[in-house]
């Protein structure tokens, strides 16, 4: 008899919720840091498809311009080729002040917010 | 991506497949639902398993970054709460390797079994028996804490133990019977007959 109040006991304390506890706007705060966690890889998502949606944009312009005005499409061909150091770096520039602009200062900025 | 709409009346009465379809689609007032719907698991898994009320949150909050990050990965080959569990578990273990108590994960059960606390019967104190039960199967090993969890709190079968925990079956019995018998074992040594009446009807009472 014992024994089986023993047991009833135990398997009621095995039963019985451990009284550990997480504050009550647990679930909201975990939804918002995963939205912020996720948030700079939409915006690195978006800043590829910018990105490319530009350049193709200029890629057509200039194949248009071709037909339009042959001469002045290899000029400015020629133009780049013969400085093409400079043309990168200007390149290289521009790009990282949009790449910055699009995720890196998004990215730092929810980083300070978050402390 | 953030969409904190209010559409607490649709996600609350969607299951969980419904629930994650709508998260993979963006909606974050699904996921709240789903953290809402299985935290109760969660803590309960990680508070028993790292004891830490301080850095119980913390871990908990991983465990649903996890959920979230490897939500596209989830395939219908177990339950929800069997797989939130698994992560739950596998966090926690990882959690003691790195942090905490990485011998008691790693060791066997005999160290942890040495560290109960012997009670005096003239000590005790006979209304604080479910007390003194509770805080015998904190100091109970990783491994026994993690099948009584699993097994009594959240009624998990031994199969679904088997597919969080990687343990075989056989050693999953074995936990649960020689918890059982340890505890029982203090138990005798320290309850007379006149508190285990007492703690029966406060039992019934409850």
């Amino acid at each position: 008899m014992k024994n089986e109040e023993l047991d009833q006991i135990i398997e009621k304390s095995f039963r019985t919720e451990p009284g550990f506890q997480l504050s009550p706007d647990f679930a909201t705060k975990v939804a918002f840091t995963v939205a912020r966690k996720e948030q700079w890889k939409t915006d690195l998502r978006e800043y590829l498809y910018l990105t490319g949606i530009l350049l193709s944009l200029l890629a057509v312009v200039s194949g248009f311009y071709y037909f339009v005005d042959k001469a002045f499409v290899l000029q400015a061909a020629a133009f780049l080729s013969n400085n093409i150091v400079p043309v990168i770096l200007i390149a290289f520039l521009l790009n990282f002040i949009w790449f910055a602009d699009r995720v890196l200062l998004r990215l730092l900025f929810s980083r300070w917010s978050k402390t | 991506m953030q969409h904190f709409v209010c559409s607490c009346c649709q996600t609350s009465s969607m299951n969980d497949s419904e629930l994650i379809s709508q998260i993979l689609n963006g909606n974050m007032n699904a996921f709240t639902f789903l953290v809402n719907r299985y935290q109760k698991l969660v803590v309960h898994i990680t508070g028993r398993l790292i004891q830490r009320h301080d850095e119980l949150e913390d871990v908990c909050q991983e465990v649903f970054l996890k959920v979230f990050q490897n939500l596209g990965k989830y395939r219908n080959e177990c339950k929800l709460s069997t797989w939130i569990a698994t992560i739950a578990y596998n966090t926690s273990i990882n959690y003691l390797r790195k942090f905490k108590k990485g011998d008691e994960v790693d060791s066997d059960d005999s160290a942890a079994l040495r560290n109960l606390t012997e009670y005096r019967s003239d000590e005790f104190e006979k209304a604080d028996l479910h007390q003194y039960l509770r805080a015998q199967i904190e100091l109970l090993p990783v491994q026994y804490r993690t099948v009584l969890t699993l097994f009594h709190l959240e009624e998990f079968s031994y199969q679904e133990i088997e597919q969080i925990t990687g343990m075989p079956e056989g050693t999953i019995k074995s936990y649960l019977f020689r918890a059982k018998s340890l505890l029982k074992e203090k138990l005798k040594f320290v309850v007379d007959e006149d508190s285990l009446k007492l703690v029966k009807e406060i039992s019934n009472e409850k």
